[in-house]
């Protein structure tokens, strides 16, 4: 039989509940949530429908109302979640193909649990569990043997949308058929990154990250290190995310961080380096004092706000247990990575280097490398699978096997061996074989080294998805500047990657599209806009270059501004009129110039995850790049098939408060609701498959025999627009809600997406739009507050409003 | 001159916009079963009424195509009872009855309905299209301004502070509680109401019931709640949703009659419109309006402001009323408006805070509320007074008739 997930249950609607809810929800599963009925319900509430249901209820309403959040489409997504409770609703789960198990981590409860759905549960429906440390075969064992063949573990990690990795643990008797479907499925229909992890306590993700957390934290009083310090060495230089080892335990939460500690030193008692997840026990003190991190307000680290509502950040001293100020943790080696520019160099710095710092950071490094190496074949066969799960599950850049090519795996063992460190036997034999790294590349093609075989293998990748990286290794590049290159991708599908700094659009790309655009006319049948940069949020492009035209506006050079802006309109309109389908494919931020590159193209292929907009009025400025006519023009052709007159106003004014309050979405689906997609663009969850996706749309569109659009005018909302606008600025200056440049800015944009003093419904041209878009640009970058509004936007990254 | 006397007064509930009981009623059936209670409770035949004018402040979409005249006929009054839309903005519903009483008192008519309509659900303030002129605007948008805007400069340029303006509204909310709940609005008629509701099987049927009361007063309002409220239209200003009048759906109706006509149909008149006067004033802070109006009335009148025993004073914005009355001498001296004095004489059953200001209803609507007070306290005379979009105020003086 054809198997589908249509519809899909969750028990347990606490926040890796709830957000498994709303991301199965966003993908447009029917979901039902369950939770137990409340304990204390008085005797008229045990009859109360609605009392019953209050802890399944309170769920979902956490996770309507989380930050950042997890629904992709908060008016929407919810409507597809029903919930209810164990002791009413469990029939229900009769109809579901899929139902995770997401309660408490006790053993008991969930062999209790499932003996429950195996009386309700049809025969053939997955189950599988969310525990992140229960052995599955202590909580299937007692059931039958199709239940278990049906039954697996499937790990999210918090929060569920934004982490990218999913553990799918087989249990004892899991068909093997099940487990394909399920890893297919998750990969693509949610999105995630699949990771194949053993029936071992805590699995991969969180075993070798508690140990690396409960490493770092003993040898920081060991070392004699501060919190700040030791956050400053294992953030951004050390290639993990800017939270580090503090910062991401509040954000996650001590009490979490503190079980799944205690689960793994319970539970691995042989563990060589077992007395590592031991926490300190000043961490101990504070789970028993309530001091849980950001939940509690206040963990490591704590906000403080003044009389004078002044922010003020504290931080813990682990001896006294009582908060300080702290200033920037700074040491040697730190500067000494700051000069480096490629990650491996920046790591190599720090722990090679000979300060306290360095030393802190080699010990805590060299211990995490040989534990995850001691771990295979333990917990997993291959090392891409664990670093897949450092990266995916927590953010780190390298996991540790790169990690250790990174530094060197020959020069960092002579380091262990001579501090006396037992380097794992399996490493010395693969450094005795000749061996130098663990991951290789040869004729395009990456290679991992496998310890059982003792040879290199291909690091296996899914046939969906397309590797620039990897495509770059086969010389598939056809052109190149330093920010932008043109990739061939076969079948005459050609890529047109960023590689800017935050993949800023700047006047070498702008001119480089040009170029491509005359190329693959001449050899190809389509184009991808896309790129896989990497971060949190990644961007596909973060805006424009200010600080080209800043330098230009200072001095004074402001004809080589309006230049440039044709330049850009030339770039746009070619892209868009190109007599074969230009597709672009983003993720993350696609603000600014980024999005506009994206209103231009003839499809959207877009990751779930989507923050688009136009943010151009935070830099003193407007759209430079076709954005409000493009916005205005998926408005009025898209939104209702037809709009008429009388319906502009509704209309103009929600694209152009787009525009004039820099509204950024938090999901394509929200960026579909506010018009920057159109309904034939496509959204796609995993954003590993994106250009894969954005290809396969390129030449789906050439077999349906594409012809570019028709260069057609279009009606405009003219100097009615301005009418609505200017005495809606009145209200706003009089409220004190807009400075006095805003509104300048305002009313051009304003001018610009409404076609100037023109009367209502006049029918204009692009290039007039184009033309009253390029002299505001340049006008606004005549002024003064302009300058110094960009200036500061570069300098800080957030808004001046003048 | 002759003189023109209103012979029955009536309003329907105000009720709260969008959420309120009138939210899915159309304005029409509002409209039309105010106009039949007063033919009705007047005792009339329908074809003695010549004419109907409707105050209306947005008169377009379902409140459009004359509904004057619309009404007339969905009344079942005879082709020769004709009908017009009259717009003054907030004082539509009292200009409509003054224009009766003109017409009355220039002889040119013997029994006229002067009323109002509004419902701001569906129509919204502001209309459909609203499409200020693009050249005007450039040179100065004051005429286009938002009233919440003006009602913040009336306060910043007068000293009118949030926690006057949160006392004014709270006993604005106390004033109306004590009246529904004494039953005191014998000028109310209960209106069906009508709301679209769908089944399990979803499938839609509407449910229809009496309407009695005013739905958005808040009888467990208190200062501190009221304290809480965030700024409405400024980002450190003053006026909140609180101290600011509700957005309202409702429909009010006068008959208004000649003596001989009066005496034709033997009916008792309640009082007589003796006067009604229009003044204009900056439209940045149009709340002031009643501050220039009732002194403009009192001067043509010859009339003193001490003559006049009751005052209905739209509540607009709290900032406005609170300026007006400070202006007249009658602020500072609370017993005369707070809602635990037994002297108090201005909106003494709660104003448009409490009960609502549905626009072109509005003046329709307070003459209704002071016939019922005028004659509960037997007040000689009586004076209704509104400030207007656009910068003007207007006010009319009532005398009871004995």
């Amino acid at each position: 039989m054809q198997k589908r997930i249509t519809k899909a249950a969750v028990i347990g609607s606490g926040i890796m509940g709830g957000g498994i809810a709303a991301l199965l929800a966003g993908a447009g599963i029917k979901t039902l949530l369950l939770d137990i009925v409340p304990f204390d319900l008085s005797d008229e509430e045990k009859n109360d429908p609605k009392a019953r249901n209050r802890i399944v209820e309170k769920g979902l309403q956490d996770a309507i109302n989380s930050k950042p959040p997890l629904f992709m489409d908060k008016k929407s997504d919810p409507q597809l979640i029903t919930t209810g409770n164990l002791e009413d609703d469990i029939d229900k789960l009769a109809d579901c193909d899929w139902i995770v198990e997401v309660v408490v981590e006790n053993v008991k409860i969930k062999q209790e649990l499932f003996s429950k759905v195996e009386k309700v549960r049809k025969k053939g429906t997955i189950v599988s569990s969310n525990t992140s440390g229960i052995p599955l075969k202590d909580m299937s064992g007692h059931l039958s043997d199709e239940f278990q063949q049906h039954f697996l573990g499937t790990h999210f990690f918090n929060p569920v949308r934004y982490m990218h990795l999913l553990e799918i643990i087989p249990g004892p008797k899991t068909d093997k058929a099940v487990l394909d479907f399920m890893a297919d499925f998750c990969e693509k229909y949610l999105g995630k990154g699949i990771v194949w992890a053993k029936d071992t306590p805590n699995f991969i993700g969180n075993r070798i990250g508690i140990q690396g957390m409960g490493k770092a934290m003993n040898a920081m009083l060991e070392h004699g290190l501060s919190i700040p310090e030791v956050d400053a060495i294992f953030g951004a230089p050390m290639g993990r995310p800017k939270t580090a080892m503090f910062k991401t335990s509040d954000l996650v939460g001590l009490d979490t961080m503190y079980h799944v500690a205690k689960n793994c030193y319970d539970m691995c008692p042989d563990d060589e380096m077992r007395d590592t997840m031991a926490l300190p026990e000043f961490v101990g003190k504070m789970v028993e004092n309530n001091m849980l991190g950001n939940k509690t307000k206040g963990g490591f680290y704590k906000k403080e706000l003044t009389e004078e509502w002044k922010t003020i950040r504290k931080v813990i001293n682990p001896e006294t247990m009582e908060y300080g100020e702290y200033g920037k943790a700074d040491f040697p080696c730190l500067q000494e990575a700051k000069k480096k520019s490629a990650l491996s160099e920046k790591v190599r710095a720090i722990v090679y280097g000979d300060d306290k710092g360095a030393k802190y950071a080699w010990d805590v490094t060299a211990t995490g490398l040989i534990y995850a190496a001691n771990r295979i074949p333990e917990i997993s066969d291959t090392i891409v699978d664990i670093d897949n799960a450092m990266k995916w599950g927590y953010n780190f850049e390298m996991g540790p096997f790169e990690t250790w090519d990174a530094i060197g795996v020959k020069e960092s063992v002579e380091k262990m061996e001579k501090e006396g460190r037992t380097v794992p036997e399996k490493i010395k034999k693969f450094l005795e074989a000749g061996n130098e790294t663990f991951y290789k590349i040869e004729g395009g093609q990456r290679y991992f080294y496998d310890f059982d075989s003792g040879a290199y293998k291909p690091v296996p990748v899914s046939e969906k998805q397309i590797s620039l990286y990897n495509l770059r290794q086969e010389n598939k590049v056809v052109k190149s500047s330093g920010s932008c290159s043109l990739i061939d991708l076969g079948d005459g599908v050609f890529d047109i990657e960023f590689h800017s700094k935050m993949n800023a659009v700047n006047r070498e790309m702008i001119e480089f599209m040009i170029d491509a655009h005359e190329y693959v006319s001449k050899n190809g049948v389509g184009v991808v806009v896309g790129n896989q940069a990497s971060g949190m949020p990644a961007p596909f492009s973060a805006g424009g270059d200010l600080a080209f035209m800043l330098g230009l506006a200072k001095e004074g050079k402001f004809s080589e501004i309006d230049d440039f802006i044709k330049t850009v309109h030339q770039s746009i309109l070619a892209s868009k009129y190109a007599p074969y389908p230009v597709v672009a494919a983003p993720f993350g931020l696609a603000l600014g110039g980024g999005c506009e590159v994206c209103l231009s193209a003839d499809r959207v292929v877009a990751n779930a995850d989507l923050f688009m907009g136009l943010v151009e009025v935070g830099a003193g400025l407007v759209p430079g790049g076709g954005g409000m006519m493009h916005l205005w023009q998926n408005y009025i052709r898209y939104k209702p098939q037809v709009a008429k007159i009388t319906d502009y106003s509704g209309f103009f004014i929600q694209a152009f408060m787009h525009v004039a309050q820099a509204k950024v979405s938090n999901s394509a689906a929200e960026a579909r609701n506010s018009g920057f997609l159109r309904p034939a663009d496509r959204i796609v969850f995993n954003k590993d498959l994106l250009i894969g996706e954005a290809k396969k749309e390129v030449l789906r569109m050439v077999d349906d025999c594409y012809v570019p659009p028709r260069k057609e005018k279009f009606p405009v909302f003219g100097r009615e627009a301005q009418g609505m606008v200017w005495s809606e600025m009145l209200n706003m200056k009089t409220g004190g809600y807009i400075t006095p440049h805003m509104e300048t800015i305002a009313k051009r944009a304003c001018y610009c997406m409404a076609g100037g003093d023109v009367p209502q419904g006049t029918q204009v041209s692009e290039e007039y739009l184009l033309k009253l878009e390029r002299e505001a640009f340049v006008d606004l970058w005549r002024t003064e507050e302009t300058q110094k509004m960009a200036e500061h936007m570069m300098n800080t990254g957030k808004p001046l409003f003048l | 001159m002759k003189e023109a006397y209103i012979v029955t007064s009536l309003r329907t509930p105000g009720c709260r916009r969008g959420k309120g009981a009138f939210a899915q009623t159309r304005p029409e059936d509002l409209l039309k079963t105010v106009i039949n209670e007063v033919v009705e409770q007047t005792g009339l035949e329908k074809q003695a009424v010549e004419d109907i004018m409707v105050g209306c402040s947005f008169p377009e979409a379902e409140q459009g195509l004359n509904i004057g005249r619309v009404i007339s006929q969905m009344c079942g009054f005879p082709d020769t009872t004709t009908g017009a839309t009259v717009n003054r903005f907030c004082s539509s519903g009292l200009e409509a009855i003054a224009l009766q009483a003109m017409r009355i008192k220039s002889g040119m008519c013997d029994v006229a309905i002067g009323g109002g309509i509004e419902s701001m659900t569906i129509v919204p303030m502001g209309g459909n299209l609203p499409r200020p002129h693009p050249q005007m605007v450039k040179e100065n948008a004051d005429v286009y301004i938002s009233m919440g805007a003006t009602a913040e400069n009336v306060a910043n340029r007068y000293n009118v502070t949030r926690e006057m303006q949160d006392e004014f509204a709270y006993h604005s909310q106390m004033k109306a509680a004590n009246a529904k709940q004494k039953n005191l609005y014998k000028e109310l008629v209960p209106t069906p109401a009508t709301k679209w509701v769908e089944d399990a099987e979803g499938s839609w049927a509407p449910k229809t019931w009496n309407q009695d009361f005013d739905d958005g007063i808040r009888e467990n309002t208190t200062m501190e709640g009221l304290g809480k409220l965030r700024p409405a239209f400024a980002a450190n200003g003053s006026v909140t949703a609180g101290n600011s009048s509700q957005t309202t759906d409702g429909a009010a109706a006068t008959l208004i009659m000649s003596e001989e006509a009066v005496k034709k149909y033997n009916v008792k008149p309640i009082a007589r419109l003796a006067y009604y006067t229009v003044t204009g004033v900056r439209a940045d802070e149009m709340g002031v309006g009643p501050a220039y109006a009732i002194p403009k009335l009192m001067r043509e009148t010859g009339m003193k402001l001490e003559d006049v025993g009751i005052f209905e004073v739209n509540e607009a914005f709290a900032s406005q009323a609170i300026y007006c009355l400070q202006q007249m001498g009658m602020y500072d001296e609370k017993s005369l408006w707070t809602s635990d004095s037994d002297k108090r004489i201005v909106n003494v059953n709660g104003g448009a805070i409490a009960l609502g200001h549905p626009l072109g209803c509005t003046g329709a609507k307070l003459c209704s509320q002071l016939m019922t007070e005028m004659q509960a306290r037997g007040v000689k005379w009586g004076v209704e007074s509104m400030c207007i979009g656009g910068g003007m105020g207007a006010a009319g003086l009532f005398e009871l008739m004995e």
